[in-house]
């Protein structure tokens, strides 16, 4: 995969010889009045790290915590038929799938709306752990890990989409209907607090530790 | 430009080499692509997103899926999948529905054209800076392919006990898919800079 290039020197960082590099187009520039400063190329407004990343993603991926509960506990839609009430939440909504015999798409449904969310709050709780620890063991892994649930984020809001549909066509008077519950609005809000979350996380931060390897 | 290329993920300093012209490098502490290679010329990119155009058109136009049940028969368009949540009054999940199918697509698509055009002929669009800000944070929000698996998810729900038609937009929303996500890999950010710096020479 590639050639490695060869370092300035072993250790030397962007914060080191006072560079920095600019988030939006990926040049690397010489800071001038240091925190706050300009992309020579893009004109975006460069951070040395972004600012205040270790409280913005913590508050948000405790806020994911909780409102997890309520995603899993509350129906994330009813069935109404002319006969019952049938409430579905996230992990029954698998157990149907898997009653009706579509096992590929019971197991996507499981991957994308359990496996997925749960992943990445434990995940980004553990790199948050670390990073405010400043710990510098296994900094590689952490990095690729948090790479990871980056890049598996936006699948959680699969369930969302199958319930937007279901909801719009299950429309038919007497026969059946499809009501949607909180339980899908706390499942939005965490898809969109971790991905913001995986947003204002510095990774950065992950490196800036004595060094270990 | 300094002769360094500092890593955007570890912030390790690298000695700037010419860029790759196969294989990419990377960090040797973390791994993060550092350089990669010419991708693509600018013809492509901008034929790709003319396609991804064309298909968020016909996927808004169309329906989505029709479904037939006991005699009556309902059928759902793209953004009306976002006004069911709308109707049972669930507006921000409305809101969200709507923003990463359509608003994140076509502005991604938009916004692009909107750069890459002028650039073809050797000019830098008005606000080029501007827009290219707004390209880069709307680029994580635009979920088609998610919404094509969830959509899938939905038919196989449905054709438990009801009679599933799939429409014209479901196929256009699959190759819309697909010419989104051509043009996302042929428009990495350094690549539309590489574009930007030969236009003005």
């Amino acid at each position: 995969m590639g050639r490695a290039e060869p370092s300035v020197s072993r250790h030397a960082t962007g914060r080191s010889l006072g560079l920095l590099v600019c988030q939006n187009c990926r040049a690397t520039v010489r800071a001038v009045a240091a925190p706050y400063s300009h992309c020579s190329r893009c004109q975006s407004t460069l951070h040395e790290r972004k600012p205040h990343s270790l409280v913005i993603t913590t508050m948000l991926v405790l806020c994911a915590a909780v409102l997890y509960v309520p995603a899993n506990v509350l129906p994330v839609m009813t069935t109404r038929t002319f006969f019952e009430d049938e409430n579905d939440t996230i992990i029954s909504g698998v157990l149907v799938l898997i009653d009706s015999g579509s096992w590929p798409i019971a197991l996507l449904v499981f991957i994308a709306s359990i496996v997925v969310p749960l992943l990445k709050i434990l995940a980004l709780g553990a790199l948050l752990y670390s990073a405010w620890a400043r710990s510098p063991r296994l900094r590689l892994q952490r990095s690729k890990l948090f790479r990871l649930v980056e890049f598996i984020g936006r699948w959680s809001m699969l369930d969302i989409y199958a319930i937007s549909l279901l909801a719009t066509l299950v429309q038919v008077q007497s026969f059946a209907m499809v009501l949607v519950g909180w339980g899908a609005w706390a499942f939005g809000a965490v898809v969109v607090l971790t991905m913001l979350a995986t947003r204002t996380f510095d990774e950065r931060l992950l490196w800036d530790t004595p060094r270990n390897d | 430009m300094p002769p360094v290329i500092v890593c955007p993920a570890c912030d390790l300093a690298h000695r700037r080499t010419a860029a790759p012209s196969k294989g990419r490098t990377q960090c040797v502490r973390c791994h993060e692509p550092l350089q990669r290679p010419e991708s693509a010329a600018i013809e492509t990119a901008i034929a790709f997103a003319c396609c991804a155009l064309v298909f968020l058109l016909l996927s808004n136009v169309y329906p989505l899926v029709a479904m037939h049940v006991n005699g009556s028969s309902r059928a759902t368009t793209l953004v009306g999948a976002a006004l069911g949540f709308y109707a049972q009054g669930y507006k921000s999940l409305a809101a969200l529905v709507f923003l990463t199918t359509v608003i994140a697509p076509l502005l991604q698509i938009t916004a692009l054209l909107y750069l890459l055009i002028p650039l073809r002929h050797g000019r830098r669009a008005p606000g080029h800076n501007g827009v290219f800000r707004v390209l880069s944070h709307v680029r994580p929000w635009s979920f088609m392919e998610v919404f094509m698996l969830g959509a899938l998810v939905a038919l196989v729900r449905l054709s438990n006990f009801a009679h599933v038609v799939p429409g014209i937009a479901l196929w256009s929303c699959a190759l819309l898919m697909l010419s989104l996500s051509a043009m996302t890999s042929v428009t990495s950010p350094e690549q539309v800079w590489r574009w930007v710096e030969r236009s003005r020479a």
